[in-house]
């Protein structure tokens, strides 16, 4: 394994993962690590998401309820109960992946632009719920108000840190084990179905695969990792309410990060998460407070561009170029593959 | 193409770091104060997005006060520093506007903080500031919560949501004491978001306890594209006063469709937001007549600097000052008397100093408050309402009594609509 | 009694300009299988257009309709032309949803620069029939609403017939139905999407004229117009225009009824409900085979 570190292909991302794993070091400001932190939680959801819509091609437009079941979930059992948001954070996943298995059970009978549709209508009808009802019996969800998780200063069995480092570690876990994630599904027989699903979803049930019970879990396992990523949101800002983090913006936003990576991809989100983060940061930046919209005007322009000029996600374009460079820095492995590669 | 995206993520991070470790304009955490040549104050509002309007309105008020505090000589204690504003758009998105305020604390090194409009914008922002020890002076936003939470760097000009509840209804009773005509059936119209549901929260309260009756209980989406259900809800259910609490949209469908019913209450009462913008009078013309408005402040105030300060505002951007302006505007003069009393640009002088404000005249005393003082939790204490009626096109301050405008006559109950000219 | 007449009388006026909306969505669905994301966003740049031909030139909104529809129309058929045929050619057989982002961002793109050009401030044209009321007994009708209801349906008819009698109509339909066999009988697919953009915004800067005497126009505008076109062009059938029609009325029924004899708020959340109902019972619409 060490020996093989020589290789290119094996060192450069470990150089990476060495760069993350070190950032806090190398980088002494709160704000580009905020920024980092962003990152790696877009990247993260937009991982999630990936699972149901990239790698079994159901495009879901609604994603955001599943976030919101996760930060509310471990929320109020944290304000309300005193439950460590770290234990809410897995009964918020359960019950997102009920919640993904339940949904998924009439809506994934639709196909193509009406699944997309049904999403965002059953996002929608959570947002305007939970925006507009004040408790459930013993539940307080404090409607569009929005709940306020009080700061218990620094106490890691809360999920509450001083320091940004602390979250970005905790982001960078989350990130990285979703990865690990997606990889193992991609690369498992499940993953070959969701494929099959994605293109071609008659044929794929005329081979034989169990399509709606393919298509319910990976909805199930991808409503789980959305809604952990709430938890970390509701932990981080400290503050949540409909309007933010069940909004139908915030759904899009996902969508917009998946696709412009690469759907069906392991590393797609990753990229473009990477592109859009520091894009739509350094616009509102340099552009924001000057003239009005500006910066999302620019934003949009390069989205529009992105789609045009480069097709189905700037994964296919990446890996080309990544193993050029890996041929140029004489990797033998890849030489020897001849560019064919594994699958990102 | 995609060498040329690589490049510009690659910039753009280069971007980021290299700004990140430069120390920005300002040494304001430098220590000495005597090379202080400008204060930079970071400004956080939704200035994209559909508040944008009201967002536009309060940068107008803080952009105002600016010009004319550096046009008078700057801060004279900082050797005639300059006040810049660092405008930062937080999308009325909390999570951008929290990112928004740890970049102007961390990149642009600002000294001090104000904003956010939306409630639920500055309740998490104020916490970013907090958690760096920036003062954060916070001229709008009313959710009570934002002053009670112990900080020590969050200080708010305007009064808390429960007071508006509060006073739109002593206002209705007094005015029925007076006149006799004494309202009993009370519709309560507000838009469903946090501002809409805590005044709703805070009338639940006070219309019981003013011996009326809530007779219709109507939250409404306020993007909605028609308001006419809300409207002929309202006719059925036949209120002799109607509360409201809406942004600027909202508020014009339903008094163009309240007149067009010809719905005929003794008093509606908005209470800021959309019934103050400008823009409502503009489009609503003569349906807004007769109609009140509970407010932070009113172009006919009886106070020095008022009359000339809207002068200067309606020469600059065509439209009278409102509420959100003015005290967009007064935040800046109080950040700067804090300034100049802090005779430094660090922000645990500045805090200290904004602890110790008591601003009772001076060019930025044009709210109707007697005195900004703030109290250990931040609330200005002497922060107090007023209202305002709709007559010729024109507001007319009619409530506090002793502060009501001497020229003009309040209306009570208003005039059927079949009876309007 | 009186008031549910009214409310069922706006209902149905208002469900008509929303199906007029929605007929514009339905038909660049209907042909070619994408969901437009900018659709709400395309509302607003026909109100805009309406309200400055208002403000600089004093046209009024219904007379301004002379201009503002064959410009719109161009406007659509140059977009579709030169902006998202490209795409759309190159995503051809895959699951369009490069489509469906392009017109997210040309909804920020456009959006924005409304915002940037206009600014943020509510606009309004005030008409000759601005505010004025029909009085039926009690029951108090907006005249502006009567006309938009009346012309809302009419428009509807008037394409209804040219798509089913004129060969543009026909062959439009052609292309929604069977691409490929409509390419053998000669008709130039892209070309008929262009045509079908432009219908598309020519519609929308008619019901930007009716609006506008009552609705204010605002970079955001669009947006609630956007999610009720969705919901109607699925409850009516996508691609039917009668069906958009009927789905109008039914949302803006349901919009005006339940906000009386429930709220506003839970009318909002209804729409949605009865969408995903229709949509999980009958797919392919109300109306649909």
């Amino acid at each position: 394994m060490l020996r093989r570190l020589r290789y290119p292909s094996y060192f450069l991302p470990f150089l990476f993962l060495l760069i993350l794993g070190l950032l806090p070091f190398i980088i002494n400001n709160e704000y580009i690590l905020q920024v980092f932190i962003m990152f790696l939680f877009n990247a993260y959801l937009a991982s999630g998401w990936n699972i149901i819509s990239g790698f079994a091609g159901q495009l879901s437009l609604g994603h955001a309820a599943f976030v919101g079941i996760g930060a509310y979930t471990s929320t109020i059992l944290f304000v309300q109960w005193g439950i460590s948001p770290w234990i809410g954070m897995i009964f918020g996943g359960v019950i997102a992946a009920i919640f993904g298995w339940l949904i998924g059970y009439p809506v994934f009978k639709l196909r193509g632009p009406y699944y997309a549709l049904a999403t965002i209508a059953y996002g929608e009808i959570i947002r305007i719920f939970i925006q507009n009802t004040k408790a459930v019996g013993p539940i307080e969800l404090k409607g569009a108000e929005g709940i306020l998780i009080p700061f218990k200063g620094s106490s890691p069995a809360l999920f509450q840190f001083e320091t940004k480092a602390a979250y970005y570690y905790v982001a960078l876990a989350m990130f990285l084990l979703v990865l690990l994630l997606s990889y193992k599904i991609k690369n498992s027989k499940m993953g070959y179905y969701l494929s099959a699903i994605g293109n071609d979803q008659d044929a794929a049930e005329s081979l034989g695969v169990n399509t709606s019970k393919m298509k319910l879990t990976a909805s199930a396992i991808s409503a789980f990792v959305m809604a952990l990523g709430g938890t970390f949101y509701a932990q981080f800002l400290l503050y949540i309410n409909p309007q933010g983090v069940l909004s139908g913006d915030f759904s899009t936003e996902i969508a917009v990060i998946g696709i412009i990576g690469g759907e069906g991809t392991v590393f797609g989100p990753v990229l473009g998460s990477l592109i859009l983060t520091p894009l739509s940061e350094l616009t509102r930046i340099y552009l924001g407070g000057r003239f009005a919209g500006v910066h999302l005007l620019a934003y949009g322009l390069i989205l529009m561009a992105v789609v045009t000029h480069i097709p189905h996600g700037v994964i296919g374009t990446f890996s080309k170029l990544y193993h050029r460079i890996l041929l140029k820095l004489g990797d033998p492995v890849v030489s020897a593959k001849t560019g064919a590669g594994k699958t990102l | 193409m995609l060498k040329k995206i690589g490049a510009v993520t690659l910039i753009g991070l280069l971007t980021l770091t290299g700004c990140g470790s430069q120390t920005g304009g300002t040494n304001n955490q430098g220590g000495s104060s005597a090379g202080v040549k400008e204060v930079k104050i970071g400004a956080l509002l939704p200035l994209s997005g559909a508040v944008a309007p009201i967002g536009e309105t309060c940068k107008r008020g803080q952009e105002l006060a600016t010009e004319e505090i550096n046009a008078a000589g700057g801060i004279k204690s900082l050797g005639g520093a300059k006040l810049v504003l660092d405008f930062a758009d937080s999308k009325g998105d909390p999570k951008v506007g929290m990112s928004e305020a740890e970049r102007l604390i961390m990149k642009d090194k600002v000294a001090v903080m104000t904003g956010a409009y939306q409630s639920s914008v500055t309740y998490p922002s104020t916490q970013v500031s907090e958690k760096y020890k920036i003062p954060y002076v916070v001229p709008v936003s009313v959710m009570d919560d934002i002053t009670e939470r112990g900080f020590k760097y969050t200080f708010r000009l305007a009064p808390k949501a429960s007071w508006y509840s509060r006073d739109q209804v002593k206002f209705a009773k007094e005015m029925g004491e007076q006149t006799g005509s004494v309202p009993k059936r009370v519709a309560l119209v507000y838009e469903n978001s946090d501002w809409g549901q805590s005044s709703a929260k805070g009338w639940n309260k006070s219309v019981p306890e003013a011996g009326m009756e809530i007779v219709l209980d109507a939250p409404y989406p306020s993007s909605s594209s028609d308001l006419t259900p809300v409207i002929l809800k309202i006719k059925q259910a036949n209120p002799d006063l109607i509360l409201f609490t809406s942004y600027t949209s909202d508020a014009i469908l339903l008094t163009n469709g309240i007149a067009e019913q010809k719905i005929n209450a003794m008093g509606m009462i908005g209470q800021g937001g959309g019934h103050a913008d400008p823009e409502y009078l503009k489009n609503v013309g003569k349906n807004a007549e007769y109609g009140f408005d509970l407010t932070e402040w009113s172009p006919d105030l009886g106070k020095p600097g008022v009359k000339e300060t809207n002068a200067k505002f309606k020469q600059k951007y065509g439209v009278d000052m409102n509420g959100e302006a003015a005290e967009s505007y007064a935040a800046m003069y109080v950040i700067a008397d804090a300034l100049e009393r802090a005779g430094s640009a660090e922000p645990e002088k500045i805090r200290e100093a904004l602890a110790k404000t008591k601003i009772t005249s001076g060019p930025g005393m044009i709210l109707p408050y007697d005195s900004i003082e703030f109290d250990q939790s931040g609330q200005n204490i002497h922060a107090s309402l007023i209202m305002v009626q709709v007559n010729n096109g024109q507001r007319s301050t009619v409530w506090p009594f002793n502060a009501k405008n001497p020229d003009y006559k309040v209306v009570w109950p208003a005039p059927k609509w079949t009876d309007r000219k | 009694m009186q008031t549910l007449i009214a409310a069922t009388l706006n209902g149905l006026f208002m469900g008509s300009l929303y199906g007029l909306i929605a007929v514009g969505l339905s038909l660049v669905f209907g042909v070619m299988k994408i969901i437009n994301f900018a659709h709400g966003a395309l509302v607003m740049v026909g109100m805009y257009a309406v309200f400055y031909m208002w403000s600089l030139i004093g046209l009024d909104p219904y007379l301004s309709l002379v201009v503002v529809v064959p410009v719109l129309f161009l406007f659509g058929y140059f977009l579709q032309g030169k902006v998202i045929n490209p795409v759309l050619k190159r995503e051809f057989g895959r699951n369009g949803h490069a489509v469906i982002l392009l017109t997210v961002g040309l909804t920020l793109v456009l959006q924005n620069a409304a915002l940037l050009f206009f600014g943020a401030y509510y606009k309004a044209a005030k008409t000759f029939v601005s505010g004025m009321t029909w009085d039926m007994g009690g029951v108090v009708t907006s005249v502006p609403r009567l006309i938009a209801g009346v012309v809302g349906a009419i428009v509807i008819l008037g394409l209804q017939l040219m798509l089913s009698k004129t060969d543009l109509g026909k062959a439009i339909r052609a292309t929604g139905q069977d691409r490929e066999a409509a390419g053998l009988m000669g008709i130039n697919d892209y070309k008929i999407y262009n045509i079908a953009f432009g219908l598309c915004l020519a519609i929308l800067g008619i019901a930007a004229a009716l609006m506008l005497p009552m609705y204010y126009v605002q970079p955001e505008a669009g947006k609630i117009f956007e999610m009720r076109s969705f919901v109607i062009a699925v409850l009516g059938g996508i691609g039917s225009l009668s069906g958009a029609f009927y789905g109008g009325l039914i949302v803006g029924l349901i919009e005006s009824v339940t906000a009386q004899v429930w709220s506003a708020t839970a009318a909002e959340m209804l729409i949605f409900v009865v969408f995903i109902g229709v949509l999980l019972y009958k797919p392919s619409g109300l109306l649909g085979k």
